[in-house]
């Protein structure tokens, strides 16, 4: 299965207050930004390679709140990615399902998924545009391509590799297949399916971007390259910063609906759960 | 028995928070040559002691000294034994054993003798070779005993070495390990959950008590040497099996464990 | 909590079951579906299904092959400048990702202060930075070799500090038991119990590069497999479009091959076939030495 997560990377790390974890790092990174600022206003830093940060600053501020030009692109590249994912992860899921279900078409399909597995899919980028022309269509099918693989190989890992002790269980209390599925294969599957889809996620987002930059009239992705090659880096910088912003809420996304689906994996969640439960249960 | 003490605690604690204070307070000498069993129900500091005594950890208070010295940090002549068996798995059962020889830098053919005469001792005769998961969980803890005494130590620290390992194993290991630190010269403190076990290895059984953790009882164990599986159905020890649980109780009555 | 998962997708394909390693029944038999599902393309094709534009046939496709990598062999160049691009910024991410994850490892200090940076890095479509790579680096290589390190650098990065930290607890305290030095910590320790989720990282990173590569050379490129696709792709040449991909995906699967190899060949003690081999040669070596 493929995961690759920052979820661990303070193990060790003594745990401080959140007044003095977010002065630290505010501490680092006004120290950060003013160097830029300051290298930029002395000339040590080439204005045309790394604008300074108060004029990117500047920029995000008239495409918000001046111009409002933003709020378009920011919609069509979003709503092509959240397509794709939708139709990317649905075909994931489904592969995977029909694989883990029927040994015949995992063993016949297998060889297919290696060749997915092993093509980038934005490989496919210049397809796809001939196939669905220049409109949003071929941004949506750009993600929905790219999303699809994650999805599809951790879901069928998740299914496939269940504990044996338990699969006995179910046997031995005569659950059968449908009970088996919902009850044990799902459930335990669940922590990785939700690794797979935030990767989708990210895949989705980048599949509509590499579509825009390849030909579009409309996005962020198309808006930064146009900025670029007319050497406006101050625009094409906040452009970058616009699309940081829509990784970041969509990642919080996936990260509140981990939070949310994966309850026993965290204790404080197991509370609230336990709790509520309490509270529901009655014996009519 | 020369009666030369080795480690000595004075007023030893160590307080993680303000409210975990895993050992409090603890006073003992342990004289050279003797095995001492460490027992007690879980998390009420055996390991903390145990780290305490190594080096491992800093004390909050009090005093530990080894051989007169005060411990500051790891020694040379103490050698450590944990429930797992710690095994490095991409190097054979015999270059695991040499590992602290690497460590210190003296990878010599006599070293490298000492581990292969370290491997028969523990039994793994045409194992030395062999990569720790093709070994059972017994005769990982074989080679982990090996590379303790390779190590030279004449202190062992051993933290319920073969707690995870079945019954039967179990009492094997420890008739074997009985035979190895049957030596004037070797030191040992041994820490199980099992009060049997404690009683029928030891010299002197320290019972520990959690919530702080102290010492509440050191018994001392009679029964003649060496020590045979027979002995386990003696009035005897029926009867130190008792005091143990005693002490144990005393403190465990209505609290949650 | 997913950090300890396995990153590796390659065995898990194996689920497929007989597919690998077989080359009896079971390949032959999904060969002869491939070519039932390629004979019915063609023939759809042929009778009119379809637009023969763009989904070529497969008879073209295979000519195309010929003409591209024979008669014309102009794709070999192409193959190669995306190669080295590709091969290039994954080795240049490799050693970034690596090298911060150790800094980060040693210091906690410095792990704590990047942990906010990595959450941006991972939530930013990296690859999206590609116009302004291309416009500071210039339309040639540089460009590609930057994108591709920089789209690549995570999954190594972010492999090596789970792997790092992945340590137990009592091996420290064996080795600390010891007297081992940091650095006898770290290279005897750490990075052996790290390989196998760094290895992992590894893979992920050459996939990625090769991507990061295709998309600069998208955005503007003189050269490579990512604007020779593009060309065919716009002037409504698809078989040869079609040939470039399966060279693409050829290639991929000889790389992919390979560090699956490097994999099995460097993490010796995870298989039984490679452990009985090596604890055979070390027992001789050792015999050989106590006689002298
Ligand atoms: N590194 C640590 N940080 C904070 N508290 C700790 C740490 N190590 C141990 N403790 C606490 O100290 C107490 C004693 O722990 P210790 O491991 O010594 O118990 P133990 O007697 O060895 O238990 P067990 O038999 O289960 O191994 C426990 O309450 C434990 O939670
Ligand atoms: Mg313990």
């Amino acid at each position: 299965m493929s995961d690759v997560s920052s979820d661990g990377i303070l193990k060790g790390v003594k745990e401080l207050s959140l007044v003095h974890k977010l002065s630290m790092h505010l501490g680092v990174f006004v120290i950060l930004i003013g160097g830029w600022e300051l290298g930029s206003r002395l000339g040590y830093v080439n204005e045309l390679i790394m604008p300074p940060p108060t004029a990117i600053g500047y920029r995000l501020y008239e495409m918000f709140f001046i111009t409002g030009s933003i709020y378009w692109h920011y919609f069509v590249t979003m709503f092509e990615a959240v397509c794709g994912f939708i139709i990317g992860v649905s075909i994931g899921l489904s592969l995977a399902v029909t694989s883990a279900i029927s040994p015949v078409f995992r063993r016949y399909w297998a060889p297919y998924a290696v060749v997915f597995n092993v093509t980038p899919g934005i490989a496919v980028t210049p397809f796809i545009i001939a196939w669905f022309g220049f409109g949003w269509s071929s941004k949506i099918a750009l993600a929905a391509l790219v999303c699809f693989f994650p999805p599809f190989i951790n879901t069928l890992t998740g299914l496939l590799y269940i504990d044996k002790d338990a699969t006995e269980l179910f046997r031995s209390l005569g659950a059968n297949r449908k009970q088996y599925f919902w009850k044990l294969q799902i459930p335990s599957a669940l922590p990785i399916i939700i690794a797979g889809l935030k990767l989708a996620m990210t895949g989705a987002l980048i599949g509509a971007i590499v579509a825009e930059f390849f030909s579009a009239s409309e996005g962020v992705g198309i808006l930064m390259q146009r900025f670029a090659f007319r050497l406006n880096m101050d625009g094409s910088f906040a452009a970058l910063i616009v699309m940081s912003l829509m990784g970041l809420s969509l990642f919080t996304l996936m990260e509140y609906m981990d939070v949310k689906v994966l309850f026993w994996r965290r204790h404080s969640r197991m509370e609230e759960v336990s709790k509520k439960r309490k509270a529901k249960w009655s014996i009519n | 028995m020369a009666d030369e003490v080795v480690i000595e605690a004075k007023g030893l604690t160590k307080a993680f928070t303000e409210t975990v204070i895993a050992v409090e307070d603890a006073i003992f000498q342990i004289p050279k040559g003797s095995f001492i069993s460490l027992v007690g129900p879980s998390g009420c500091g055996k390991s903390t002691l145990l780290r305490l005594i190594a080096g491992l950890i800093d004390k909050t208070d009090g005093n530990i000294s080894v051989r007169n010295a005060e411990v500051t940090g790891p020694r040379k002549d103490i050698g450590l034994m944990f429930q797992k068996a710690v095994l490095l798995e991409w190097r054979t059962a015999i270059e695991n054993v040499l590992l602290p020889n690497e460590i210190r830098g003296d990878v010599g053919p006599e070293a490298k003798q000492k581990a292969w005469d370290g491997l028969q001792l523990v039994g793994l005769k045409d194992f030395e070779f062999s990569f720790p998961r093709q070994l059972s969980g017994g005769m990982q803890q074989r080679v982990a005993l090996a590379r303790l005494l390779q190590t030279g130590a004449d202190i062992m620290l051993l933290d319920e070495p073969f707690g995870a390992l079945d019954e039967f194993t179990r009492e094997r290991l420890n008739v074997e390990l009985l035979r190895i630190v049957d030596d004037p010269e070797i030191t040992t403190i041994f820490v199980t959950h099992n009060i049997t076990e404690a009683i029928f290895l030891a010299d002197k059984v320290f019972v520990m008590t959690p919530r702080p953790g102290r010492i509440a009882a050191m018994i001392d164990i009679n029964l003649p040497k060496p020590r045979t599986i027979e002995m386990e159905t003696t009035p005897e020890f029926n009867a130190l099996i008792k005091e143990v649980r005693d002490v144990l109780s005393g403190h465990l009555d209505g609290a949650p464990l | 909590m997913s950090t300890e998962l396995d990153t590796d997708v390659s065995h898990n394909i194996e689920i497929g079951g007989d597919f690998k390693g077989g080359l009896g029944g079971a390949m032959i038999r999904h060969l002869i579906i491939l070519l039932v599902l390629l004979f019915v393309w063609e023939m759809a094709n042929r009778t009119g299904m379809g637009d023969p534009l763009l989904l070529p046939r497969p008879t073209d496709i295979v000519l195309s092959i010929w003409k591209i990598y024979v008669t014309q062999g102009n794709v070999w160049y192409h193959l190669w400048v995306t190669f080295k691009e590709a091969m290039l910024g994954c080795l240049i991410g490799c050693i970034i990702g690596i090298g911060l994850a150790t800094a980060a490892v040693l210091s906690d200090v410095f792990r704590q202060f990047l942990k906010p940076y990595i959450i941006i890095v991972e939530a930013t479509p990296r690859i999206a930075i590609g116009p302004i790579l291309v416009t500071w680096f210039g339309f040639g290589m540089s460009s590609k070799v930057a994108l591709a390190a920089l789209v690549c650098f995570f999954a190594p990065f972010v492999n090596t500090i789970t792997g790092l930290l992945g340590v137990e607890e009592e091996s420290y305290e064996l080795f600390r038991s010891l007297g081992a030095t940091r650095k006898q910590v770290f290279w005897r320790l750490m990075i052996p119990t790290a390989l196998p989720t760094m290895n992992a990282g590894l893979k992920l990173a050459v996939g990625s590069a090769f991507g990061g590569a295709l998309v600069a050379e998208f955005i503007s490129a003189q050269a490579g497999m990512g604007i020779l696709m593009a060309r065919y792709t716009m002037s409504l040449n698809m078989p040869s479009a079609f040939a470039g991909l399966l060279s693409i995906t050829l290639y991929g699967f000889i790389l992919f091959r390979i560090m699956e190899f490097i994999d099995y060949k460097v993490l010796y003690w995870r298989t039984d076939e490679l452990m009985e081999k090596k604890s055979l040669k070390r027992s001789l070596a050792w015999k050989k030495e106590m006689q002298s």
